[in-house]
């Protein structure tokens, strides 16, 4: 790829493929500084089109030229602009031209590029990205279309290839598991027992499906339920109610959904409580979420009917297989989509298109 | 391929619906291609089509509705299956219900087929008369196994719901499980099936009930019998759900258990002879007796 052609695009990139979180964290640009940062890249001398993609994983300058630019002028800025050493940054980076550009686009739409394989956010991430440099004005012909083809090269390995099938993170495998259970997810009632990092991750992904009844208790509530806690930290975070630590178990009837993440290592829910509460709702089905290791909720309890018990080693196991699931189907994807990006690249050096 | 004869086309709509099945499966299976993505649903269109015709072409030959032996009352079930899916998938989309109905209806229409005592000419028979000489008792008896239909399309919702609950119960994400809809959807499916179904039932133990008192040697059939026995066991059912008493698994099992008496029922109403040359029986020939 080291034909004069190839020399008109190119970009420029740091992601967790390259870098560990310390050195992504000062590679990445803070939010406020992105105008500042495009003023100087758009005095880069005989860079036509320009492109910054910044997301928490990774910081990629997309860039045109008609002429022989150099991708090292984009570096010594960056490095300058960062206050990082060049070496640091080219230790840090990579970077990619003529059509390995569009083969990297088309993996990064389509999340084979990404940490968690197969996720959807980075196209939001990079289409958000792409409609700021449209706004800009700075993205012309050439990155126009590359980033056109991306998108369109996501939807088709969406579609056509299992990359993203199936729930990797523990927090959607829940909500996936609740949809088989109840239908929509956003009119189940959801009551988290502790605040631990699963607690947190379940909401989220509860709240991200338009949950709305969602119910947070926990043993510092009791301790200080006039004071700033974290039952009622989760509630500020996500919306929602706290509920006292000492009526939780008279209520559970209330609730489709239950996650106990606690490190008490006691029973937060035995036989017979869940036995008391489905008479109250007998044909309602209720679905139990034991997060916590020692386990808080008795095993004898999925004998009851209506009742799903999953315990963490449950989930895991979904979520590992779903993602070995993807994972065989990235091959497959970057090989297709290496095909695709050969195709647009034979296209767009075109004469007619380059100059 | 004679388009004119009704056990052809049944054959063929025998064969459509077990493409669509298998389709279905390959769907579920992660082989899906999506420029097929909509054939299953166009092919059961294609199928309930010929399955409408050859009842019909049957309904000419023997000039009523065709219900004078085994294999035209299952088909007529299986059809009334078909449609009832047909109308439960405008309204919302059920591509594994589809699957699952397709296969039901290729299995029993094969079946019935295979059996040719199941399908005796009874309308080649010297001095036949109309299967049905009063229109009442025609329509007492297509409303009743057009409700055998629904309660078959709810002994599939019921199968899909325990295939859901065992995938549920074992914690794993199996391929067809993550294809079924939800338990709590399959569960209200199920009861408004029951409850369309045993307003079917009503409503023909009704129009029969109406004839039948009108007549003056009016005798309790074994066939009447078990109908009512089945409104009755449905209704119990129905009344048991509203209260609360009988729901998840217990009333899947249930309706499936109900499904298959009301196959075996069928056994029970008479089938009209075959032998061309035996005079019918003046109790055969007495349409009353028959439904």
């Amino acid at each position: 790829m080291n034909s004069p052609s190839n020399q008109s695009l190119f970009v420029l990139g740091c992601s967790h493929r390259v870098a560990d979180l310390s050195a992504r964290e000062l590679i990445s640009l803070p939010p406020d500084s992105i105008d500042e940062f495009y003023d100087g890249l758009g005095k880069l001398t005989d860079l036509d089109e320009y492109l910054l993609l910044n997301t928490c994983n990774r910081t990629e300058i997309y860039g045109a030229s008609k002429k022989n630019f150099s991708i090292n002028s984009v570096l010594q800025y960056l490095s300058r602009f960062q206050n990082i050493e060049q070496e640091f940054l080219k230790r840090h980076s990579y970077q990619r031209s003529g059509c390995d550009v569009v083969s990297h686009l088309f993996e990064v739409t389509s999340g084979i590029d990404s940490q968690m394989v197969g996720e959807t956010e980075i196209l939001g991430q990079v289409k958000k990205a792409y409609d700021d440099a449209c706004k800009r004005k700075i993205s012309g012909k050439m990155l126009n279309r590359l980033f056109q083809k991306g998108f369109q090269a996501a939807k088709w390995a969406r579609t056509n290839t299992g990359i993203s099938k199936g729930q990797v993170n523990l927090g959607n495998v829940l909500c996936e598991l609740a949809r088989r259970i109840f239908g929509k997810v956003e009119n189940c009632r959801l009551l988290v027992i502790g605040t631990g990092k699963v607690a947190e991750m379940s909401i989220e992904a509860f709240k991200s499906r338009g949950s709305q009844a969602i119910t947070v208790t926990g043993r510092t509530f009791e301790w200080c339920p006039l004071s700033r806690n974290k039952p009622n930290e989760l509630v500020e975070k996500f919306g929602g109610f706290a509920l006292p630590f000492s009526q939780y178990k008279d209520s559970l009837h209330l609730f489709d959904v239950i996650l106990s993440s606690t490190t008490s290592g006691l029973t937060m829910l035995g036989y017979h409580d869940v036995y008391n509460s489905m008479k109250k709702r007998p044909s309602k089905p209720l679905f139990l979420i034991d997060a916590s290791v020692p386990r808080n909720i008795e095993e004898s309890v999925s004998k009851i009917d209506n009742v799903f018990l999953y315990n963490m080693d449950d989930v895991s196991e979904i979520a590992n297989k779903n993602l070995k699931s993807r994972m065989s189907e990235v091959e497959r994807c970057k090989s297709i989509l290496g095909q695709r990006a050969q195709k647009l690249w034979d296209q767009m050096i075109q004469p007619s298109i380059v100059s | 391929m004679d388009f004119n004869d009704s056990r052809e086309l049944l054959w063929l709509v025998s064969g459509i619906y077990s493409f669509t099945f298998f389709l279905g499966l390959l769907k579920t299976f992660k082989l899906d291609l999506p420029q097929l993505r909509n054939l299953s649903f166009v092919l059961t269109i294609i199928g309930f089509a010929f399955h409408t015709h050859a009842l019909y072409l049957r309904g000419l030959e023997v000039h009523g509705c065709p219900l004078g032996n085994t294999l035209e009352r299952i088909q007529f079930i299986l059809w009334s299956l078909i449609l009832a899916f047909l109308i439960v998938r405008l309204l919302c989309r059920l591509d594994m219900l589809g699957t699952f109905c397709s296969g039901l209806a290729s299995l029993g229409g094969a079946l019935v087929l295979t059996l040719p005592d199941c399908d005796p000419n009874y309308w080649l028979t010297v001095n036949y008369t109309k299967l049905f000489s009063n229109p009442w008792i025609e329509l007492h008896a297509s409303v009743a196994i057009f409700s055998y239909g629904l309660f078959s399309l709810l002994s599939v919702v019921s199968v899909m719901y325990l295939i859901q609950r065992k995938a549920l119960l074992s914690r794993k994400f199996d391929k067809l499980g993550s294809f079924l809809p939800p338990i709590q959807d399959l569960e209200i499916a199920a009861i408004r099936l029951l409850s369309i179904g045993i307003l079917f039932l009503t409503f023909s133990i009704l129009v029969g009930g109406i004839h039948w008192a009108n007549q003056e040697n009016f005798n309790l059939s074994g066939k009447l019998v078990v109908t009512l026995f089945l409104w009755i066991a449905y209704s119990v059912v129905f009344l048991l759900h509203y209260r609360q008493r009988l729901y998840g698994s217990k009333f899947a099992k249930t309706t499936i258990v109900l499904f298959f008496i009301t196959f075996a029922s069928l056994s029970l109403v008479s089938t009209r002879s075959q032998n061309t040359n035996k005079p019918l029986t003046p109790e055969e020939n007495n349409p009353s007796n028959h439904q």
